[in-house]
């Protein structure tokens, strides 16, 4: 009986590599299925030396697939894990398939709410209210920590699905993320808010007291008329105008401009 | 030059956006700075860079779902905030800015139709694909993704110096026309900003947002005004 077929620790690396291209050509009939085949194909070549195998390997990861881009890398991981073993004749070609077709679904969902609703929002409220009080180093750092978490996250996905297979399941799920995300999304609404506070305060250090009244209306009116669905660049044009023609108008009433 | 440097720049953050990485490098936190900075003002950029990271801050691709091209619309916002700021041989203001933001907003909104083109553009990828795999040319169908970084970089490249242009042209040319409305615009520009944190706060979608939100808010006023009085 001949060893079980194994993919190289370099072309491990080179398929990681070839993962952060995923959504390079997303379409809507097979979403990320290019970037799948593209991130996998070193792989293939590595397990499959006979050309017929390693084209019928690849027209399987050429359907249809669709998952978070970071939460991708677990699922590329976890059909090499499965590929490895349809190499070694110990599983049938459709094994892979099943693993993307149960794992996609869930992935993509936990991916989106923890990563693009939470995580990322969180940061990028971080940086904005870092870059209000101390320049482009607040934002250096926040960009910095926020990587450091997404490609810890996203290398340890990969290397646990090719690990581990279907067992990825109960490792993600004792991350707890979606409670992370809610507390994520809360810190970040405050410091939204206290975004807006610095912005009002430079309103008032440019216009006094009427620009920060003006300043205090928009932040504070514009919440309300977003939270009962008015259209962000309509509303965010009536507050730049309307807050300029109140000053104007304040100006013309107080004999200054 | 200049809008060479930002046509690479824009190009370059399209496909981060999407294709290549998602590390934030094109959002406009990250991304308005590294415009200015492109063009030789970095204060500049950093202007707009958090009221526009926080107005944009819900612009996620979601599934299927298109957001608004934030990158394309900062890219154009700060690059045309900086180039009007060094037309007027003054520097950027927040009164330039504003009218930068007036005038290319809606570029986000043009890249988002943008994208359903490119989309289309990468289904013809993959049907290529599929008949290159048909033919045994292996190599050739899996190169065929990185096809898709193509128009997304020539889209951003083309209209974001476009709308620099635009704003480099009508910005002084406002500015220049009516001086009075400098200070409006300037009172304009931060309740534009304030708004944008507004904005932040809804697109978090927490339950506890308006009073998080609220209650940020009125914390730093207050601390701000009692600090204020302490210090007289």
């Amino acid at each position: 009986m001949s060893a079980p077929a194994k993919v190289p620790p370099l072309t491990l690396a080179r398929v990681f590599w070839r993962c952060l291209f995923v959504q390079a050509a997303w379409n809507r009939r097979g979403m990320q299925n290019l970037g799948f085949a593209y991130a996998i194909d070193p792989a293939l070549r590595a397990l499959y030396p006979d050309a017929d195998r390693r084209e019928e390997a690849l027209r399987r990861h050429l359907g249809f697939f669709n998952c978070h881009p970071y939460m991708a890398a677990a699922i590329v991981g976890g059909a090499i894990h499965h590929e490895e073993k349809v190499a070694s004749g110990a599983e049938p070609g459709a094994q892979p398939l099943q693993y993307k077709r149960t794992l996609q679904g869930p992935l993509a969902a936990l991916g989106d709410g923890f990563f693009w609703t939470a995580l990322r929002p969180f940061f990028g409220a971080v940086a904005a209210v870092g870059a209000l009080l101390a320049g482009w180093p607040a934002i250096v750092g926040a960009l910095a920590v926020y990587n450091l978490i997404h490609l810890v996250f996203r290398l340890g996905l990969f290397r646990a699905g090719y690990a581990k297979g279907d067992a990825i399941v109960g490792d993600i799920s004792r991350l707890a993320l979606p409670v992370v995300a809610d507390r994520l999304r809360s810190a970040g609404a405050a410091l939204c808010g206290v975004a807006a506070a610095i912005f009002v305060l430079r309103a008032a250090a440019a216009g006094g007291s009427s620009g920060a009244a003006l300043a205090t209306a928009a932040a504070a009116l514009g919440y309300l008329a977003l939270a009962r669905g008015a259209r962000l660049l309509p509303a965010a044009y009536v507050a730049a105008l309307a807050g300029a023609g109140a000053a104007l108008l304040y100006g013309r009433l107080h004999g200054s401009s | 030059m200049g809008y060479l440097v930002l046509a690479l720049v824009a190009g370059l953050a399209a496909v981060e956006r999407k294709g290549f990485l998602q590390a934030m490098l094109s959002r406009p936190i990250a991304l308005a700075p590294l415009a200015g900075w492109a063009l030789g003002d970095l204060e500049g950029g950093l202007l707009v860079a958090a009221p526009l990271e926080l107005l944009w801050l819900g612009a996620v691709n979601l599934g299927a779902a298109l957001p608004v091209h934030e990158a394309l619309g900062t890219t154009a916002i700060a690059g045309g905030a900086v180039l009007a700021g060094r037309a007027l041989g003054e520097g950027t203001s927040p009164e330039g800015a504003i009218l930068a933001v007036l005038l290319c907003a809606p570029l986000a909104l043009l890249g988002r139709r943008a994208d359903r083109l490119v989309e289309i553009w990468n289904e013809r990828l993959a049907a290529r694909a599929e008949a290159e795999l048909l033919r045994h040319h292996a190599r050739a169908a899996v190169r065929t993704n990185l096809y898709g970084l193509v128009l997304p970089f020539a889209i951003a490249a083309v209209l974001a110096p476009v709308g620099a242009a635009a704003a480099e042209v009508a910005v002084p040319a406002l500015l220049s026309a009516v001086p009075g409305a400098r200070l409006p615009l300037r009172v304009g520009f931060f309740a534009f900003a304030a708004l944008a944190g507004a904005s932040g706060a809804k697109a978090l979608r927490a339950r506890t947002a308006p009073a998080l939100f609220f209650a940020g808010l009125v914390a730093v006023l207050a601390g701000a005004a009692l600090l204020g009085r302490l210090a007289t």
